[in-house]
């Protein structure tokens, strides 16, 4: 919005990045798209010679310290495209930049670099290494920087407290319970104070109650640490749950990005619709959504009281009552909107009459 | 109707036609164009003598360097040979208790002990320890060998098809017939037979590691680029100690590969080790002492086998390490303290008595019982191997059968297979009709007497079924390679062999591995003995054949089927018990009975694995076909144990090569067929 400054670059940019699967992918990539001009053009091309586009021309920045999720089926290409951003899948086209800094083109020895200092990643089946124990699992991104033993396991120690482990840093990974695992996952990921941290359905893994207690978790952590997250699953409620904004993949192509609200109320076409179905959007959309500007419309002699960050359950509770249009005030009391209960309702409404 | 009659047959009776015709079009002319049934010696390529040519030259170039190879060799071995012979026997028993201890705590210590109390007493102890050293010095070299092959295949995805081939020739390729190269390069002496067992030792090696570290779950390499580990750091401090217990298994292959390969190449080398021991004993009919020194190699085999395999274990436990070190502290006091007394450990023959014992024995035993052995080896050679060897038409003779064969009877043998097969093909069943056609056919002219043609189509035939048009026509180029090299005679008495061997352990391992899925009592039994056959070196099966059966095929015959066997039981039961449970559920709900279930759910489930279990029978067969050459086969083993005799570089290569061929063709066929059925199990 503003003029650009070193500040607003933003942590994470992918543009134009494709990834194909198939015999000579690359060549026939670049073919189809020097042949056609929009994605699904060249997506059909791809697919008409038996390749397979997992991920089509995805486009999207994210910001340092926001949560950014990804969010699709199996099979949408959610995975391949963490893989992209993380370089373990060379991708076939576009560019990747992290804190603007192009890493399609950087060398191996620089990967290492930004692996060793900015970036962390966490899997869905741990990929803890069976051979170690918690803390030598944890340590290990410090051991091949070549920190020595002991400051190392002191490190360690730090974050496997941090993740609530302590006590159990000479256990072999198959001694532990999934929840315990994907901790030592964590803590490990953090171990060398990475800036982007990447979560590949880190609690998908895991059962509903351990995923709730670790999605707790992991939120107090990432208020602690306020590090730039991407973040994959394939749980709407908890993309909900964690996102500052959500990108949704069906196959292979970004459908819709949007704050959850945006995705709850606003789906841009039936596929994310579907998702939301289940969704208890009062609980998810705010007023800010659903008011009008305040220039055009009227409103009546009742104030409920509503703020622009209120969710519409907690909105509509106030106005049961009423039939007129209300206002809406900022924290300070200034009017910044006006909303109609009936509007409220119908917002609530929408996924039932479809 | 009539267009699409040939084209609605399916594959196998279109395949089995195909074989009838060009059979029965070779039967009948036969006498018009004799160059059908036997390959004319002129159309024959001088492809051995060639090779022979071509080899030795390349031989020559290799050979200064080989020389000076087998020169810096001797130094370890040597080196290894006078530690093993100057160190005392009680500290090296106590070594090896001690080891066992940490491994496998009192069961695999007192088995040390034990067997190697065994080895003392036997008076085999110097050659014994003349055999270690040599596996000692192979083994290293096979494990750096063999791991750097897996971890370049890892590396380098290209490379893997090559290595695999690579891996596939040097372990089917029989173990005599790379001797005789070797020999050439090396010269005589123990080295040849060092490096023989390198190579042989290291395939299981690198197949291993390859595998284990394809193995590592995608996640954990990907963890370790996202701590951004170097590839070296990668790879060595997480993907290999990954796959650390599958590489385990490699090892323990590894051993038991060198240790068989080395008492092999006894063969070649007058080494005063066990293996020329037992040859030694075996040529003078001592078979007290060849009993002897066998069981030296077979406790050898057990404690290098069983000790290893603990390091292959998935969580292993060490044991007390101060209770090993008591054991060697032991053994090093009771060393000191008998110094002078301790004397020669070859001269301790107290078993020698036993020895002697159990060969008067059976030398009584072959005697008094000569009329029972005799008749059951000649009832097996007259009326099944010779028939399938010569064809009905020559094995039947007044003096065997007790009648002359007739050219009517012959007729009379196709008729009924005709009608039979007609019979067969009403009922819809025309594959398995042709197939009764075509082994009337081979019953009646003998396998080693087929027409080639014949040969050559039905082989084609069934890869062309197995694994569609590539394989048949692999089958045919490699087949037609034989044809030409001038070796199908030997070939074809090889295959006659091998496969009346395959066919006796089908039956008898299919029935066994059956009785061991039914009933685990029979398993409790069968499993052990199981395996004990595997792990006794292939050489050492030859020694009981031979004393009762003396030399021949009959023993040759014997020794293949006590060796190749066990896969066949193994997979049988194995494939048997796995059945899913929800399958066993579901038949028993539908009020099965036991052998309902077991003729229609389990043994179709089992198919692939059985297939499988035969097609390793078939390759158990082929390597130890050569061997059994040592006792008296014709066929192309003899020919590979001639030329090692001869240093005939041209004939040991091409023999091998056609052995490796047969074997390879075998292994594709069947290994088609198991897919096939794996693809229709959906599995």
């Amino acid at each position: 919005m503003s003029a650009v400054s070193g500040s607003d670059t933003p942590a994470i940019s992918c543009q134009n990045v494709w990834q194909v699967f198939g015999e000579n992918a690359d060549s026939a990539l670049k073919q189809a798209l020097s042949q056609h001009a929009s994605a699904d053009e060249v997506s059909a091309a791809l697919r008409a010679q038996g390749l397979v586009p997992a991920v089509q021309d995805a486009n999207f920045d994210v910001k340092e310290g926001e949560l950014f999720v990804i969010m699709g089926l199996s099979g949408s290409g959610k995975s391949t495209l963490i893989r992209c951003i993380s370089q373990l899948l060379p991708a076939s086209n576009g560019e990747i930049r992290i804190e603007g800094e192009d890493i399609v083109s950087a060398s191996k020895a620089r990967l290492i670099e930004l692996r060793r200092k900015t970036l962390g990643m966490v899997f869905q089946h741990f990929g803890l290494f069976p051979h170690m124990t918690v803390a030598e699992n944890v340590a290990y991104p410090l051991k091949v920087q070549g920190v020595k033993k002991k400051a190392r396991l002191a490190k360690a120690k730090e974050v496997i407290d941090l993740v609530d482990l302590g006590g159990r840093e000479d256990r072999f990974p198959r001694e532990l319970s999934g929840g315990q695992r994907q901790r030592v996952g964590i803590a490990r990921s953090l171990v060398a104070d990475c800036s982007v941290w990447f979560l590949d359905e880190p609690f998908s893994a895991l059962d509903p109650l351990i995923r709730r207690q670790l999605q707790d978790e992991f939120l107090d952590i990432q208020a602690k640490l306020k590090t730039t997250i991407v973040f994959i699953t394939h749980d709407i409620n908890e993309a909900l749950k964690l996102a500052d904004r959500i990108a949704i993949m069906r196959d292979g192509k970004i459908v819709q990005i949007g704050t959850p609200a945006d995705i709850v109320l606003n789906p841009v076409d039936d596929y994310v619709r579907e998702f939301s179905k289940d969704v208890a959007k009062g609980r998810h959309a705010k007023v800010a959504s659903v008011m009008q500007d305040p220039e055009h419309h009227h409103y009546g002699a009742d104030d409920p009281g509503l703020r622009r960050d209120m969710t519409l359950d907690a909105a509509l509770a106030r106005c049961m009552d009423l039939y007129e249009p209300v206002p809406v005030r900022c924290a300070a009391g200034k009017l910044v909107g006006v909303i109609n209960p009936s509007d409220l309702a119908a917002a609530l409404q929408v996924e039932t009459e479809q | 109707m009539s267009r699409t009659g040939l084209a609605s047959l399916s594959k196998g009776s279109l395949a089995a036609l195909g074989a009838v015709i060009v059979g029965a079009v070779c039967l009948l002319l036969e006498g018009l164009l004799p160059w059908l049934t036997t390959f004319p010696k002129d159309w024959v390529l001088p492809a051995t003598e060639a090779v022979g040519a071509g080899v030795k030259s390349g031989l020559t170039f290799l050979k200064p360097a080989a020389r000076l190879f087998s020169t810096l060799m001797a130094y370890p071995m040597e080196a290894m040979n006078s530690v093993l012979a100057s160190v005392p026997w009680p500290l090296l028993i106590a070594a090896t208790v001690a080891l066992g201890w940490r491994l496998g705590g009192i069961k695999m210590a007192a088995m040390a002990a034990i067997g190697l109390g065994l080895v003392l007493a036997s008076g085999y102890w110097p050659q014994g320890m003349n055999t270690l050293a040599l596996v000692a010095v192979s083994v290293p070299l096979a494990l750096v060998v063999g791991a750097g092959i897996g971890i370049l295949a890892n590396e380098f995805p290209r490379l893997r098809g090559p290595v695999q081939a690579l891996l596939d020739v040097m372990q089917t390729v029989p173990t005599f017939a790379y001797l005789t190269p070797l020999l050439v390069l090396f010269g005589f002496g123990p080295v040849v037979g060092l490096i023989a067992s390198a190579i042989y030792a290291a395939p299981p090696m690198a197949r291993n590691v390859l595998l284990g570290l394809q193995r590592v779950e995608p996640e954990v390499k990907e963890a370790a680029v996202m701590a951004g580990g170097t590839r070296f750091q990668q790879l060595f401090q997480v993907e290999i100690p990954a796959a650390k217990v599958q590489i385990m298994v490699g090892v323990n292959q590894c051993l038991m590969a060198a240790l068989s390969m080395v008492i092999i190449a006894a063969v070649i080398g007058g080494f005063n080790d066990i293996g020329w021991e037992v040859l030694l004993t075996m040529r003078k009919a001592q078979f007290g002492p060849a009993m002897l020194a066998g069981a030296v190699i077979v406790i050898f085999a057990i404690l290098i086998d069983r000790m290893s395999a603990t390091l292959a274990q998935e969580r292993r436990q060490l044991w007390d390490g101060r209770v090993s070190l008591a054991i060697l502290a032991l053994g090093a006091l009771v060393s000191l303290l008998f110094w002078s007394r301790i004397g020669d450990p070859g001269s301790y023959q107290m078993l020698t008595p036993v020895a002697d014992g159990l060969d008067s024995w059976l030398t009584d035993f072959t005697r008094s019982n000569a009329e029972a052995l005799n008749s059951f080896k000649n009832g097996v050679m007259f009326y099944v191997l010779l028939p399938l060897r010569i064809g009905l038409d020559q094995a039947i003779l007044p003096f065997t059968w007790g009648f002359q064969w007739t050219p009517a009877m012959s007729l009379w043998v196709f008729a009924a297979a005709a009608v039979a097969a007609v019979a067969l093909a009403l009922r819809g069943q025309l594959t398995l009709g042709l197939v009764v056609l075509v082994a009337a056919g081979i019953l009646e002219t003998g396998v080693s007497q087929l027409p080639w043609p014949f040969v050559l189509v039905g082989a084609a035939a069934l890869s062309w079924v197995a694994g569609g048009p590539r394989l048949a026509m692999l089958s045919l180029v490699l087949l037609v390679t034989i044809l030409v090299s001038g070796l199908w005679e030997r070939a074809l008495l090889s295959l006659y062999l091998s496969g009346a061997a395959v066919f006796a352990c089908a039956v008898l391992g299919g029935g066994i591995g059956l009785l061991s899925a039914v009933s685990p009592m029979a398993w409790r039994l069968v499993r052990p003995i199981c395996d004990m056959l595997q792990t006794i070196p292939l050489f050492v099966f030859l020694i009981p054949v031979l004393m009762v059966f003396q030399i021949g095929e009959f023993s040759a015959f014997l020794a293949i089927i006590a060796y190749a066997v066990v896969p066949m039981i193994r997979y049988t039961r194995q494939g048997l018990i796995s059945t899913p449970d929800e399958m066993i559920e579901a038949a028993t709900a539908s009020g099965a009975t036991r052998w309902q279930m077991m003729r229609d759910v389990r043994a179709p489930y089992a198919a692939p694995t059985i297939l499988l279990g035969l097609n390793q029978t078939i390759l158990y067969a082929f390597a130890m076909l050569v061997i059994a050459a040592l006792i008296g086969t014709t066929g192309l083993g003899q020919s590979i144990y001639l030329a090692l005799g001869q240093a005939d570089v041209g004939l040991g290569i091409s023999a091998g090569a056609a052995m490796a061929i047969l074997a390879l063709i075998a292994d594709r066929i069947v290994q088609g067929f198991a897919e096939e059925r794996k693809r229709a199990l959906g599995l």
